[in-house]
């Protein structure tokens, strides 16, 4: 160990260029040589690449926990920089950005879970793939992945972690429309890829605001100077932006810096972690292999949303504002797709809503200012869920063995009785479907029922005067929230678990190609199909059922290393350095104290009664009442299995929107351009045309109309007089003088007057204007401007002096009547 | 800087212009008006030295036409550049010789390149 | 004589290169096959050639050359022309190994092709240097006679020839405004070169009040001139046609060198003829007309990029719309010590590559016969030839500003200018147009990769060519390494920048 140590110190710690280098050597190799390596060859590849580097991730780890620790609140931290990438201007320095990463308590857990799931599903997927002809180009994609998932969480400053976010998203794509041959999966992909964008330019604008009010973009140095901030900024109006007078509202509105980055920032998580409103690419990106599921949307590139949250806390605890609104869409999404995971009868998209839900949870822990507790989620999350979905791809797997229709081998509707035939598959989803619903002592159990209880019990606070901060009422309403959605969790999971596992097998009757059942209780009875007998539905090989079992140990027993109700809490300790600065302003709220008990038990029993009104539904009364219930209820039915129709109103407004907005341009090309302003021009462009119009060629006249347009826009603006001038207003504070400098135009000549005064008779070359303006006064200060063809235009100034308690909402130029129109000067003296 | 002659000084020019299209647009006007209109077939046929016209009218050039004139363009420019600096010889010394010698250089390079090409055949 | 000759060696290496390609192709004799790829590699190696003795100049420094300024100002040789001529011959290298493989491809395999590039590229790196009216027209013709030759160069089809005939119409249209501009400001000044009439203007004209009037119009003429040469909305409708009617070749050619050349011009005449506090003022001057053009050009021409069907004409909108980004960072040139100057340098390059590799990619999609022009053709083609389909996408994405490439930086140095300058308005829409120009770039990757092509339709078959490869693994250098280094190349930009006021 003290020899690495050596090797390796923790300003230069190069091993991680190896643990990034293994997976992108992997991609490198499998997606060039791959078709020339065999099956065997990119396998072997693949799984040394990301078994090396969780290999290297583990030693890293050690040495991480070897160290001895930081003092004060700094977290023990090994950074390896590996060059200088660009500099650029801050709002007050340069601010240089190299590529560099880092280990710390936090990205080295999440690396291990990146590295560790990674390897695991990597070598589920030698099986599961085992017959698709893009076999090397998967385990491209996918190595490809581990490196890019690697390089977001390792990244030291947030420019190389939007690196590593844009790269998943990438691949994310990738592997979506993996089975590009498919009209739905390709869209499926793009609509991922553009929820993405969205969230992306979210985080973009973050960094820009960090770059400038903070001058750094290293998480260690942005955490040191957090404090510095917390200043507020001007909304609107935009200082030096010209508005008509009805859009300037009488207070200015303000916010604080670190409110506006937390959004910003929260805005690309909701993006990556698939929340409201932008959650709707989550649900289609199921139509991406299994494996990729559990690797990609439900272990480790969803998560890093939060992942983001957690590294930037000691900004967003800055913002009680910002937290109140991580915590309030977490909660609204954690039931939201809880409810629509009910009605949802493709095994996998019920798991999809599972995620989103789940999600929310990690968000409400964040957004409470759990950092620790809703990232612990993240990790048992990553256990359950992965294991959760690796099982449904053995069931599926297993399923298209036996119907060869992939639409339909999902659906549970042609399960059942799995348990019987799948023995191993059947125990660990039933261990991760315990761990995902809440059963006392799981690891989902220890997770759930911290983040619920830190929601309910903490409050933010804020040193900073004037900020929003949350009502009381807020945590117990995130609370309840999450309740009813740990209720329905527990229902929908083992909705799935028994229409899966128990009863009878249902799928011999599956005509091959059968599209589309008719509604919910369409049972064997609705086909006239010859009932299909062939082979069982059988056991996955190996390489499946070990990550599973592996997975479902961590999901039953994960949960120990952050157990509070036990007193275990080796994880919180062991992160604490990394929340230190962010858990200052966290404090438990007046009336929590002691009810860490008794909310025990209100999660041991929405386990309980989610799992036993699920049994009673679906096992004792076979289904009855959910039939019952839809045959009463058809219409909410039919909202909620159609997602509550989000996707529809998507497409009607906004993308109705832009595609609106390019068919207007078009038609204004079409019709504007060629139709009406080439008739216009007509008179202008006959000289041309006459001469034009014998060479024949098309539509040239118009081209030639337009360029004429476009010189006579240039000279009406040009040899148009114009009235601007810039305010001088440094000595106004101290003495009241403002200097107004009209602008510099050829052959101008200038007059001002103050208030209502008559302007002087003659235009004189005087473009500086002095004047006072008293205390909370307005002055109206005009200008009329003279150019070389004698056309003049006047504009009106009225600058407000600001003293102490705003009396005047703000002090900028306001052009608030101008008159534009040249007019001709008449001889005679006098204002016009 | 010096002022520029104003724009006075080219009023005659300007008045000769207008007279020229007084004279030549006052001659076509009164023939049109003034003369007598006898017309007939005979009358209206081109007059080209007491031969009937043959053809159209409406002749295409061919384009080695147009390519020999654009060449001829080509060694106009050539004579119209090596005239002043002719004139300026003994004053531009070695150096002007130099220039013009790579200028020519270059019009050669470009002769010898077109008649490669066969711009100058008139018939192939 | 010495120095000046030294100092214009990148003129007159491409120059008399493309006399010696000329002669070759007339006296050479061939086995078999056309001229076309021996001359490719022949105007390839010309063009490294000048690329590499302007960028040796520019390390050297053009100050360690006094008798360079013998040629000033009708050839200035600083940094900012060596920068260009590099760019230049870049360009026109790249546009040299499509050819290569273009033309025999298509049954075009003349030599004259090469001869019009080159000489093209002579004329615009005059262009790029000149300092004086007249050699700007010199330089500006040359570049442009080229140029209509080389879009009217596939004579059998109709639309090629249609497009030759329309791009030189208005091609002359806006010379003759551009020159008719000069005139005046000659008139009014009696000088041709550039710091002179700048000086006289910022004297004040010698007081000849009637003269400013002059003065204006001679700016609307040389504003629209300009305006055209770099096709900005509403001078760019001959752009898609001519575009979409040459040899993709000759389209990248304009796309990259045509468009950094009309660049240079601009920036040398409004910093230098228009350099004075009165005509850069943001409130009266050229600054807002700039601005407005610059927000017409991203605007409509990504608007109607997004609904084209043909990848070659939204290819040609996308390089519209580029030249509003680029002129953003000519309006923000206006605030004194900037990098604005290096942001559109920087720009230049950044495009001049992304595009180039585009393009070769493009030709690398289709074959004889078919040349892959349309969205269908290139559907299904990440299975059917999954290099040309990487390729394409990689300089789409570095077109989209994906970062780490070498356009993500290009943006990011505009709008770091813009804002700079205070233009935060532009800059925010540039920043928007670049989301909605991302959907159509997609788009390409979305047939691709996700679509089959329509049974029974007629499918583009990639072609192969070792040129165009060629091309297209230099530009990716290039792409990558403006995008992981970028802070060198505009280290470079900013030493090139011209200096005004």
């Amino acid at each position: 160990m003290e020899q690495l140590q050596l090797q390796f110190p923790s300003s230069d710690f190069s091993l991680l260029a190896l643990i990034l280098l293994l997976p992108l050597v992997g991609a490198f190799v499998n997606g060039v040589f791959g078709k020339r390596l065999g099956n065997q060859g990119v396998r072997a590849m693949a799984l040394t690449a990301v078994g090396g580097s969780f290999l290297l991730c583990l030693v890293a780890f050690a040495m991480l926990v070897a160290a001895p620790h930081g003092h004060g609140h700094t977290a023990t931290r090994f950074t390896w920089n590996a060059w200088r990438w660009f500099t650029i201007d801050g709002g007050t320095s340069a601010v240089p950005l190299d590529v560099a990463f880092s280990i710390d308590p936090l990205s080295g857990v999440m690396m291990l879970v990146v590295t560790g799931i990674g390897f695991l599903i990597h070598l589920y997927s030698t099986a599961y793939m085992k017959a698709d002809p893009g076999y090397y180009r998967f385990f491209a994609y996918l190595n490809l992945f581990i490196f890019s998932m690697l390089v977001l969480v390792l990244g030291d400053n947030l420019a190389v972690l939007f690196v590593g976010w844009e790269g998943v998203g990438l691949c994310s794509y990738l592997l979506i429309g993996f089975w590009f041959n498919d009209e739905k999966k390709s869209s499926a992909g793009k609509k991922a890829f553009i929820a993405n964008r969205i969230g992306d330019f979210g985080l973009l604008v973050a960094m820009a605001m960090l770059v400038y009010y903070a001058g750094t973009l290293r998480f260690s140095t942005l955490e040191e100077s957090h404090a510095s901030l917390g200043q507020m900024r001007q909304l609107w109006p935009i200082a030096g932006l010209e508005l008509p007078s009805w859009l300037i509202p009488t207070e200015p509105i303000r916010a604080s810096v670190p409110t506006l980055v937390a959004l910003a920032l929260f805005v690309g998580c909701i993006g990556k972690s698939a929340q409201l409103p932008l959650y709707v690419w989550l649900p289609d990106a199921m139509a991406g292999p299994t494996p990729v599921s559990a690797l990609i949307h439900a272990a480790t590139m969803v998560t890093a949303g939060i992942y983001l949250v957690a590294r930037t806390s000691f900004i967003f605890v800055q913002s009680p504002f910002a937290m109140a609104v991580v915590a309030g869409i977490g909660a609204l999404t954690a039931v939201f797709a809880a409810t629509i995971a009910f009605a949802q009868t493709d095994l996998k998209k019920v798991l999809a809503y599972s995620t989103i839900s789940q999600l929310g949870y990690m968000f409400i822990g964040v957004g409470s200012g759990a950092f620790a507790a809703g990232f612990f989620h993240v990790l048992t999350h990553a256990f359950f869920k992965g294991c959760l979905f690796l099982c449904a791809g053995s069931v599926i797997h297993a399923m298209h063995h036996v119907i060869h229709d992939e639409e339909q081998s999902q659906d549970m509707r042609k399960m059942g009785g799995l348990r019987k035939h799948m023995p191993i598959t059947h125990a660990t989803f039933l261990i991760s479907c315990l761990a995902i619903a809440g059963c006392p002592m799981t690891s989902g159990f220890f997770s759930k029922d911290e983040v619920l209880f830190k929601a309910f019990s903490s409050q933010i606070i804020t040193a900073q005067k004037g900020l929003w901060v949350a009502p009381a009422w807020y945590g117990q309403a995130i609370y309840a929230l999450g309740v009813i959605g740990a209720v329905c969790t527990a229902f929908y999971m083992f909705r799935a678990y028994f229409l899966t596992f128990w009863g009878e097998f249902r799928g011999w009757t599956i005509v091959k190609q059968a599209k589309k059942a008719h509604g919910h209780h369409a049972h064997d009875a609705h086909h006239e199909g010859e009932p299909l007998r062939g082979q069982a539905p059988h056991e996955s090989p190996w390489q499946m059922t070990l990550p599973l079992a592996v997975l479902a140990v961590f999901a039953l027993f994960g949960g120990l290393v952050y157990a509070e109700p036990l007193h275990l809490t080796a994880l919180e300790r062991f992160w604490h350095p990394v929340f230190a600065t962010a858990s200052t302003h966290v404090v438990e709220r007046a009336g929590a104290h002691g009810m860490m008990l008794p909310l025990l038990f209100v999660g041991a029993a929405i386990f309980a009664v989610g799992t036993g009104a699920a049994y009673v539904v679906y096992v004792v009364k076979n289904g009855q009442p959910a039939a019952a219930f839809v045959s009463a209820m058809p219409g909410l039915h039919r909202i909620v299995r159609d997602k509550w129709r989000i996707d529809e109103l998507y497409q009607a407004t906004i993308l109705g929107f832009f595609d609106a907005l390019g068919e207007t341009a078009v038609a204004m090309d079409k019709w504007l351009i060629d139709g009406v302003i080439a008739r216009a021009t007509a008179g202008i462009v006959q000289v041309f045309g006459a001469i034009l119009r014998l060479l024949q060629t098309g539509r040239v006249q118009v081209y030639a109309a337009s360029m004429v347009l476009g010189t006579a826009g240039i000279a009406w603006f040009a040899l148009a007089p114009h009235a601007t001038a810039e305010l001088d207003s440094s000595k106004l504070r101290s003495n009241g003088e403002l200097i107004f400098t009209a602008a510099p135009g050829h052959g101008y000549a200038y007059r001002w007057a103050e208030g209502d005064a008559a302007m002087p008779s003659e235009f004189g070359s005087k473009a500086v204007f002095t004047t006072q303006v008293d205390r909370c006064a307005t002055k109206t200060v005009r200008l009329e401007v003279k150019n070389v063809f004698g056309s003049t235009t006047e504009t009106k100034f009225t600058p407000c002096r600001e003293m102490g308690n705003n009396c005047c909402a703000r002090i900028a130029p306001s052009p608030q009547a101008s008159t534009t129109q040249p007019v001709k000067v008449a001889p005679v003296e006098g204002s016009r | 800087m010096k002022p520029l002659p104003s724009m006075a000084s080219y009023v005659p020019v300007m008045l000769l212009f207008i007279l020229a299209a007084l004279v030549a647009g006052g001659m076509f006007t009164a023939t049109t008006y003034l003369g007598p209109k006898n017309p007939n077939p005979t009358k209206e046929y081109p007059f080209e030295c007491g031969h009937l016209g043959e053809g159209s009218g409406d002749v295409r050039p061919s384009v080695k036409f147009y390519m020999t004139a654009l060449l001829f363009v080509v060694f106009d420019i050539e004579a119209v550049m090596i005239y002043p600096w002719a004139v300026e010889f003994r004053s531009l010394g070695w150096s002007g010789f130099a220039t013009m010698g790579s200028f020519i250089l270059v019009v050669f390079v470009l002769l010898a390149y077109v008649w490669k090409k066969g711009a100058l055949e008139w018939e192939k | 004589m010495k120095d000046a000759l030294l100092a214009l060696a990148p003129i007159l290496v491409v120059a008399f290169g493309g006399l010696g390609l000329m002669m070759t192709e007339a006296f050479g004799t061939r086995k078999k096959g056309g001229p076309a790829s021996d001359l490719a590699l022949g105007s390839f190696i010309v063009f490294m050639a000048g690329a590499v003795v302007s960028a040796s100049l520019w390390a050297a420094g053009p100050e360690q050359l006094p008798g360079a300024s013998s040629t000033a100002p009708w050839l200035i040789v600083d940094r900012f022309t060596l920068f260009f001529d590099t760019v230049l011959c870049l360009g026109a290298g790249l546009s040299a190994l499509m050819a290569g493989g273009y033309l025999p491809e298509h049954r075009l395999d003349r030599g004259e092709f090469f001869p019009l590039l080159v000489f093209s590229t002579v004329g615009a790196m005059i262009l790029a240097a000149s300092g004086d009216l007249l050699s700007l027209f010199i330089g500006l013709e040359t570049m442009s006679i080229g140029v209509y030759a080389m879009v009217g160069f596939r004579r059998g089809s109709l639309r090629s020839t249609e497009a030759a005939v329309k791009y030189f119409l208005l091609g002359s249209f806006a010379a003759a405004l551009l020159l008719y501009g000069g005139a005046l400001i000659y008139g009014i000044t009696g000088k041709t070169d550039f710091a002179s009439i700048g000086a006289a203007i910022k004297n004040g004209l010698g007081g000849r009040q009637a003269d400013f009037g002059m003065l204006l119009v001679a700016m609307v003429l040389v504003l629209a001139g300009l305006a055209f040469k770099v096709s900005s909305v509403p001078f760019h409708m001959w752009t898609p046609d001519a575009y979409e009617g040459a040899p993709t070749p000759a389209t990248s050619y304009m796309a990259v060198a045509v468009k950094s050349a009309a660049f240079a011009m601009m920036l040398r005449v409004l910093l230098g003829v228009f350099g004075d506090s009165a005509s850069m003022s943001w409130g009266t001057g050229w600054p807002p007309v700039l601005a407005a053009l610059a927000l017409l050009t991203m605007t409509v021409s990504n608007l109607i990029a997004g609904r084209q069907e043909s990848v070659k004409r939204m290819l040609a909108y996308s390089s519209i719309a580029h030249a509003g980004y680029v002129l953003v960072g000519v309006v923000a040139v206006i605030k004194p010590g900037s990098d604005a100057q290096a942001s559109v340098l920087f720009y230049l390059l950044s495009y001049t590559v992304s595009t180039a590799g585009a393009f070769a990619a493009l030709i690398l999609c289709g074959s004889r016969g078919r040349e892959a022009v349309s969205f269908e053709d290139l559907a299904g083609l990440g299975k059917r030839h999954p290099v040309a389909a990487f390729a394409l996408s990689f300089f789409l994405l570095s077109l989209a500003g994906m970062p780490p490439t070498a356009g993500f930086f290009g943006k990011f140095y505009i709008a770091r200018a813009g804002i700079g300058a205070g233009l935060n308005v532009l800059t925010v829409l540039l920043l928007l147009n670049s989301v909605i120009a991302a959907y159509y770039y997609l788009r390409v990757m979305v047939f691709m990769y996700m679509r089959e092509p329509a049974p029974g339709a007629p499918s583009a078959i990639p072609m192969r060519s070792g040129y165009v490869t060629a091309a297209i693994v230099l530009s990716a250098v290039l792409v990558v390494l403006l995008g992981v280094w970028p802070s060198t190349s505009l280290k470079v930009a900013i030493d090139s920048a011209l200096t005004f006021r």
